[in-house]
């Protein structure tokens, strides 16, 4: 059920935040940085505008006063809006559900009781009991006359039936409509209507009435009434009590709700002679038991729903002729006696309002219909992503781990590696320091991007060999990195995030698979650092589902959509054919790497090269980077659309990546809120136990996934457990995210830069390193 | 999931960052942590509105019995660092005395009503007027009789259950008062166990695998029922609870929580989702709940933001709230004759009015039973004082500096 909402594939911790970060696995023969605790700072590539027209300076000054209240005010909007649509979802499914008795549904049915308080005439007397008025009287019909009624409809398939077959012989009927059925199905009581046949209410949702209160008596009516204006436009006055029979089946607990029903204006119309058609005994059963001794009037019970009604539709073919020939004639119940029509035209409000009453329930029958498809389209999708993600990372793992595996000849060419940074002071030393322990040869360039808050002065007060500081006015990350290639010397490029600390062999790593000439960029594995919170451990879930099964499965398929910025490594040849990076899209990375792609380069990952960030650790942080993530994605992808039609490995890229990084990444996302409501619709009206176990047996599929790529990056499973978590918490907060960029896309708006909060801690470079359960007292949220 | 701290604010974190959880109270300087007083104050609020309403939710919107000995447990592991003997007859003192009052005023009732125990079917026999002395020390919750006057009177005739219904949590905190130093002694052991085994006791008791008649019975599945959460108290108070990893204690006490409500969904009581009626599902909801409270404990020195301007009820409502406690559910059904006097006024006669009163009888019930506890206070509440050994107060809210400081010393 994993719909990652991730745009990225996979978690790319490009912009952590002030945190501490210490490796899991430190080496002794480390460098201070890896002993020490590493304070990491957030880079905030500020300032995109989405289409890169970016006033220059504007990240510099004020942004925290300024952000607040903006913030504040869109703030309704993204919950609003997709809070809105799920309550509707949740409602359309609701009246759905009752409509289709699924919810408010009452199957208890009274046995016999007394009858001491029915009076006698009533008990013998005919099927139709009148009781309007404080009358108590009832009525038969006439001799020659037979008044077929039909219960529990409209069905769609055996009600046609029924009235093909009574046109056909000329005959009327009565039909005791429910009310869910005549709002499921208006087109069938309008044909009742116009072919002359009379409509009676059988209650909205066929409970026993003996058991309802006298409110609930009269809502079943008012609702059963209201379905018949919205379908037929009319009101009727006839009425049959849901399992009743005969008069003399009246008792001390039936006939008072009788009473109350006459007292409102309705005839009561039982039967007396009962074909019992509902058993399906045979045609011939049926005809037996529904004709009358010796030429007698007679209101006949059939039924036309509740199951196969094929016989019921024989019966009526033969015995329809049959008793016309014996002078019967089949009129509806008031043509019979005689009387006017039960039916009045309803005009008006109360038209308007059956009219919007049978429209809704349309509505919600056809959008139930789409909503169940679309569960189906997800359920396929995220099975098969996650079978798809077991095989091939599976595949991947064990081609990369083949003790004869090489990229080529050992990589031991000096490299760059590039590290922007804005206004990084709390982390850079860290940063840099953990790049000096590196067993591999480097120069570090590091950017500055008009930082405030003397990052390059740090950087240069350390005095390091083989370490460079460029300085640049503010003008975001892809200029930055852009200005550390001019200044590069080597051919082979590291970028990484200035709030990231590597460990000794990440560059050796992330560079080896440049042995091979065909490979243009490579990405290394993140790992978040403070994965003691519970958003912490969230994300650290992620990353490592991103990492072990995401991207193992895109390098499979050569289509990754993203080298992570927080570590990856260029071939600078590549970077310069496909023109750097672009300040185009909010998500530089994604762009770059796309481009690369289209370019015939091939990108690879490397599993080995580890790269400590620190994840988000209040919600709004976390929002704001997967806002941007998730509209860098869209952006990225839009821009490079064209790649469906070209030829060449970018129509490769066109027609294999692009659509499959958009259906998982984008789509996919996008359609799952709809296993919430279902779950929620689930656990509310039932079946609350299959919901449960559905529930779980997906969970039991997302927690396997996971434990392999556990297993796989040689993690503890312990963070596990805070899976059934992630899933009612966190993954609705990436759609609703995901939701908001759609939002964005489609209405055009800018998405303004938030620059994420510090927190202030600060700890003298090479400390001791600090208890990771100190540092969530700071977390205001998780 | 709280807006407040938008990005682009400046950093909202105080100077020096907040202690930790482990120590609520810098050393040596005695201060009360306030968020554990707005939980005291909530689960008070919750409490007596479920006892108005009666509605089962209440139990799992906010297990209020469960987060009251949680922090009870925590101020005795924190009282407890001097010698225990002292402690535990000084939490006695102070206990009894507000208890008496109320004991005293509910037998004047029961007898005035025409209650003789000896003759109680329920507690008769020699052990009957034995057991009125739980009255005075409740090593078991006080006898009273189911049902006593008519149902016509001027109070509903199961009123005596309902009035001396709240003295079992009485006896359970004399209970968990008078096992705390050995529990203590035990979670400084084991804590995980001693954590853990309350949760076990409940499940072999509200499985019914083994059952123990009687008040004895009661009493050890009220002991068993909190237990776990009692001892989450004395986690919370040195510190163990916060050396958990947070995604570790809050996936677990979900899990917990997940658990008990599977266990309620089989087991509904009478009130169908009513935790009070399911042992083994309140222990393991109100177990969890309090884990999650207690892990996000930010330590207050003062109500922030909004919550400031409670500050004053929430001071009065834990300097009170044992008064409150005993005496609101009897304060509830004394609000019945009170609105029913409105029936007799002379405009009543009218259908449409009487009509109206009696839709909005919960209303007025709700909106009456606040003076009322209010006036108790006032009345009895300086019981609580006296106990203390400290100087009378007729309405503790805190307002002013002496008081302030007077109340830091409290407990």
């Amino acid at each position: 059920m994993n719909l990652r909402t991730d745009p990225g594939g996979s978690p790319r911790p490009q912009h952590g935040r002030t945190q501490h970060v210490h490796p899991p696995h430190s080496h002794p023969q480390n460098g201070p940085a890896l002993n020490s605790t590493l304070h990491t700072g957030h880079r905030a590539p500020a300032g995109h505008t989405p289409r890169g027209v970016r006033p220059k300076g504007r990240r510099g000054k004020g942004r925290r006063g300024k952000a607040a209240p903006a913030r504040r005010r869109r703030l309704p909007l993204r919950y609003l809006l997709p809070s809105l649509l799920l309550v509707a979802l949740l409602a359309m499914l609701m009246l759905r559900g009752y409509v289709h008795s699924e919810i408010a549904a009452d199957h208890r049915v009274r046995p016999p009781a007394p009858t001491d308080h029915v009076p006698e005439k009533i008990l013998e007397g005919g099927p139709v009991i009148d009781t309007r008025g404080g009358r108590e009287t009832t009525m038969s019909v006439p001799d020659h006359r037979l008044v077929l009624t039909f219960d529990d409809g409209p069905d769609p398939e055996w009600t046609p039936k029924v009235l093909d077959v009574l046109k056909e012989h000329h005959a009327h009927g009565v039909f005791f409509v429910t009310g869910t059925m005549a709002s499921r199905h208006p087109g069938l009581v309008q044909r009742m209507v116009d072919e002359g046949h009379e409509v009676g209410l059988h209650t909205f949702n066929h409970p026993d009435l003996s058991y309802q209160s006298e409110s609930r008596i009269d809502r079943e009516l008012s609702q059963n009434q209201l379905a018949l204006a919205g379908a037929a436009g009319i009101r009727t006055s006839l009425f049959r009590p849901p399992y009743s029979s005969f008069a003399d089946a009246m008792d001390d607990k039936s006939y008072p709700v009788t009473k109350h029903i006459g007292s409102r204006g309705y005839l009561t119309v039982v039967n007396n002679t009962d074909s019992e058609d509902w058993k399906r005994p045979g045609v011939d059963e049926i005809i037996r038991r529904a004709t009358p001794e010796g030429g007698k009037g007679a209101i006949v019970l059939m039924h036309d729903s509740g199951g196969d009604r094929s016989q019921t539709v024989a019966a009526l073919d033969r015995f329809l002729p049959a008793l016309q020939k014996q002078g019967y004639e089949f009129g509806n119940l008031t043509e019979a006696l005689d009387a006017p029509s039960a039916h009045t035209k309803v005009s008006g409000v109360e038209l308007w309002k059956g009219k919007s009453w049978v429209f809704l329930v349309g509505a919600a029958e056809h959008i139930t219909d789409g909503l169940v498809v679309a569960l189906a389209v997800i359920g396929v999708l995220v099975f098969t992503r996650f079978g798809l993600m077991l095989l091939l990372s599976a595949a991947h793992a064990r081609r990369v781990r083949r003790r004869d595996f090489r990229w080529g000849p050992p990589v031991t060419e000096p490299v760059s590696v590039l590290v922007p940074a804005y206004n990084e002071a709390k982390c850079i030393e860290a940063t840099v320091r953990s790049l000096m322990a590196s067993d591999h040869p480097i120069e570090v360039v590091v950017i500055d991007d008009g930082s405030s808050d003397g990052t390059a002065r740090i950087v240069e007060g350390l005095r390091l060999p083989y370490v460079r500081v460029v300085r640049q006015l503010n003008a975001g990350k892809p200029a930055a990195l852009n200005r550390g290639l001019a200044n590069a010397s080597h051919d082979i490029v590291v970028m990484m995030d200035g709030d990231t600390v590597f460990e000794e062999s990440t560059v050796r790593e992330l560079v080896q698979p440049f042995a091979d000439p065909r490979v243009g960029a490579v990405a290394g594995n993140a790992k978040v650092g403070n994965r003691d919170s519970l958003i912490g451990a969230w994300q650290h879930i992620e990353y490592v589902m991103g990492f072990n099964l995401d991207r193992r499965m895109y390098d499979v398929l050569r289509c990754m959509p993203t080298i992570p910025g927080a570590v990856g490594a260029f071939r600078r040849s590549a970077l310069e054919r496909v023109g750097g990076m672009s300040d185009d899209t909010l998500a530089e990375d994604t762009d770059i790497t796309m481009a690369l792609h289209r370019d015939g380069w091939r990108v690879v990952y490397a599993e080995k090269a580890r790269a400590w960030t620190e994840a988000p650790e209040t919600v709004q942080q976390l929002w704001s980077q997967r806002y941007r993530w998730s509209y860098g994605t869209m952006q990225a992808i839009w821009k490079h659309r064209r790649a469906v039609v070209e030829r060449g490995p970018s129509g490769r890229f066109g027609r294999v990546g692009l659509p499959l990084v958009s259906l998982f990444m984008v789509l996919a996302p996008l359609l799952a809120p709809l296993i919430d409501v279902f779950l929620l619709y689930g656990l509310l009206f039932g079946p609350t136990e299959k919901t449960v176990a559905a529930w779980l047996g997906v969970l039991a599929v997302q927690a396997v996934c996971a434990a392999y790529a556990f297993r796989l990056d040689r993690e503890r499973m312990t963070h596990l457990i805070s899976l059934p978590l992630q899933q009612i918490l966190y993954r609705q907060l990436m759609y609703v995210v995901l939701l908001q960029s759609w939002i964005t896309a489609l209405t055009g708006g800018r998405l303004r830069w938030q620059k994420l909060r510090r927190t202030g801690v600060l700890d003298a470079p090479g400390a001791i390193p600090r208890q990771r359960s100190g540092s969530h007292d700071r977390s205001p949220v998780a | 999931m709280s807006h407040a701290f938008a990005p682009g604010h400046p950093p909202t974190l105080p100077a020096t960052p907040p202690a930790a959880p482990g120590t609520p109270a810098a050393p040596g300087r005695p201060g009360r942590d306030r968020y554990l007083d707005l939980l005291r104050s909530l689960a008070l609020v919750r409490v007596v509105v479920y006892h108005l309403f009666g509605w089962a939710w209440l139990t799992i919107l906010f297990p209020s019995m469960g987060v009251m000995f949680a922090l009870a447990g925590s101020l005795m592991a924190r009282s407890l660092k001097r010698p225990a003997q002292g402690v535990v007859k000084g939490r006695i003192r102070r206990l009894l005395p507000p208890m008496w009052v109320f004991s005293a005023a509910v037998l004047l009732l029961l007898f005035a009503g025409g209650w003789s125990v000896g003759d109680d079917p329920d507690h008769g026999g020699a052990w009957g007027p034995v057991s009125l002395a739980n009255y005075v020390f409740p090593v078991g919750a006080p006898p009273f009789p189911w049902h006593l006057g008519d149902k016509a009177g001027l109070l509903e005739d199961t009123w005596p259950a309902q009035a001396a219904g709240p003295l079992w949590y009485i006896r359970a905190y004399l209970w968990f008062v008078i096992a705390s130093p050995l529990l203590l002694w035990a979670f400084r052991r084991a804590p995980w166990v001693t954590l853990a085994a309350p949760l076990a006791l409940t499940a072999v008791i509200g499985t019914g695998l083994v059952t123990i008649p009687g008040e004895t019975g009661n009493a050890v599945t009220d002991f068993a029922q909190y237990g776990s959460c009692w001892v989450l108290g004395f986690a919370h108070q040195d510190g163990t609870l916060a050396r958990v990893p947070r995604y570790l204690a809050v996936s677990a006490a979900t899990l917990v929580m997940a658990l008990g409500l599977w266990w309620a969904s089989g087991h509904l009581g009478p009130d169908g989702w009513d935790l009070n009626d399911i042992p083994l599902a309140q222990a393991a909801w109100s177990f969890g709940f309090v884990v999650i409270l207690l892990q996000y404990a930010p330590s207050w020195r003062e109500l922030p933001g909004r919550l400031a301007k409670w500050d004053k009820l929430v001071t009065l409502s834990n300097n009170r709230a044992v008064t409150i406690y005993l005496w609101h559910n009897l304060l509830i059904m004394a609000t019945v004759p009170i609105i029913d006097l409105a029936y007799d006024l002379p405009f009543m006669a009218d259908e449409r009015w009487s009509s109206a009163l009696d839709t909005t009888y919960m209303l007025w019930m709700t909106l009456l039973v606040w003076p009322l506890i209010g006036l108790m206070v006032v009345a009895v509440g300086w019981v609580e004082d006296l106990a203390a050994k400290r100087r009378p107060r007729l309405w503790p809210n805190g307002a002013g500096a002496s008081s302030r400081g007077r109340r830091a010393v409290a407990r």
